[in-house]
């Protein structure tokens, strides 16, 4: 009796098939499936966040944590709101409540229950009223349009669908379906940002029959970043770039002027009173940090 | 962000080093195959030639190999849709070989014409350990057939 070992056959136990291949196909599928239904579910869940009654928004106790370190805004940034927000036809249980953080962060922001918080160190970087009024507006239009609720509802949809989804599976896999499940959300972020631009360029438009605050307001925005910006799918807001674009084609529709000769109007200038209390706080925000150990 | 970087980095990485890896073993597994070709590895419980004449001696071989960064994704991926994991395959594949190519090794420097009666073992080491080790332990063992001194000549002119 003769015993014999033979060459092993390659490719019975294992597959020939290129690794890189499977790889894109399964990455693709799971990018794929997240990105589908989160879209299918956030439009349902859209349709249905407009017609929360605003009522309830505003009995969420998020007052409390506003107020935390807003201070006394000026009867004209108060009036300003008011007369912007009159502009705007919002629905008539909705109300715009103005909120004045001193603080040098550059920001602005809307959120549950009406509200929209200013802080100083945006307000210091605006040249113009028209560019105030820009921001104003498109605060406003966020809660016209009921984009906190929405954004909120968003946020909470993801945790629940993601820790369904992936309380069994691998880290890696959580990490993967998270991402392009925020990817996702970003998409509607900047969908929303358009349309509160489209909003407040209409509200300039009404006032001042130009839009050359919205592109001043981005300019001072692109000052800030200092010229670089990430790819546009990773950021919850659009390219600044694709914001000024939006809000001169806009402006030309609506008003029949072309853009170039638009681009010299004169932009309403600030109140000198209200650029002389931007500067006291400031001076007193200096004072209180230098005071505090 | 970051995170994501850092795990593209690390995907890359995995893929480039564990191919290179694989490629060079496979390389290595045919080359010692074709060698150690001379000495038969069966798995028939009865010793094939007279007891006698032959000295009888355990041998094994052990080897433990680790999955890589990106292997361990692509399986994840195939845990989620099912289907052949064929990043592990190729792993235990070469994990097998190896163990019976270092059992066979170990044969040839007892001076054994032949190992019957082999069998493996397969453990996973990272049990317990979530997914920081991974990695697959393999042993082969069985009894290798060494001639006798008389034998050998016996053999030898068999063979001639």
């Amino acid at each position: 009796m003769q015993y014999t070992n033979p060459q092993i056959p390659e490719g019975i136990n294992t597959s020939e098939s290129h690794p890189l291949k499977e790889f894109f196909i399964l990455t693709g599928g799971v990018i794929a499936i997240v990105v589908i239904s989160f879209y299918l579910l956030i439009v349902t869940v859209d349709f249905f966040a407009d017609k929360i009654p605003f009522a309830w928004e505003q009995s969420i106790p998020l007052e409390s944590l506003l107020e935390s370190d807003t201070a006394e805004a000026p009867a004209y940034l108060e009036r300003l709101t008011q007369q912007v927000a009159a502009d705007m036809a919002l629905p008539q249980d909705m109300q715009v409540t103005l909120h004045y953080v001193n603080s040098d962060t550059v920001n602005a922001f809307a959120t549950l229950g009406g509200h929209m918080v200013l802080h100083r160190g945006l307000l210091e970087k605006l040249r113009s009223e028209d560019e105030l009024v820009m921001v104003i507006a498109h605060e406003i239009a966020h809660l016209k349009y009921r984009h906190p609720i929405s954004a909120a509802s968003h946020s909470l949809l993801a945790m629940m669908v993601l820790s369904l989804f992936t309380s069994s599976a691998d880290d890696i896999l959580n990490r993967l379906m998270g991402t392009s499940g925020l990817l996702t959300l970003m998409k509607f972020s900047r969908d929303y940002e358009h349309r509160a631009d489209a909003a407040a360029v209409d509200v300039l438009l009404g006032r001042y029959g130009h839009a050359q605050g919205a592109v001043g307001l981005f300019e001072v925005f692109k000052a800030e970043r200092g010229g670089s910006e990430p790819l546009e799918f990773l950021n919850t807001h659009p390219l600044t770039e694709r914001r000024i674009q939006r809000a001169l084609e806009l402006a030309e529709k609506q008003s029949g002027l072309p853009a170039e000769q638009s681009a010299d109007k004169k932009m309403q200038p600030l109140p000198a009173e209200f650029t002389r209390w931007l500067a006291a706080q400031s001076a007193s925000q200096a004072l209180d940090k230098s005071t505090t150990p | 962000m970051v995170d994501l970087i850092i795990f593209i980095v690390l995907l890359f990485l995995g893929y480039g080093f564990g191919r290179a890896a694989e490629a060079s073993h496979y390389k290595s597994i045919r080359k010692r195959e074709r060698f150690l070709n001379r000495i038969p590895a069966i798995a028939s419980r009865i010793p094939p030639y007279g007891e006698p004449n032959f000295d009888s001696q355990l041998v094994s071989g052990n080897v433990v190999i680790s999955v890589d960064y990106f292997k361990r994704f692509s399986a994840t991926l195939r845990n989620f849709f099912g289907g052949r994991v064929t990043s592990y395959e190729s792993l235990l594949d070469r994990a097998r070989r190896e163990a019976v190519l270092r059992m066979k090794q170990e044969a040839r420097s007892l001076g054994a014409t032949m190992v019957f009666n082999i069998k493996f073992e397969t453990a996973s080491i990272h049990k317990g350990n979530g997914n920081t080790i991974g990695s697959i332990e393999v042993l082969a063992y069985g009894t290798a057939l060494i001639p006798n001194n008389i034998e050998v000549a016996h053999t030898a002119n068999l063979m001639r």
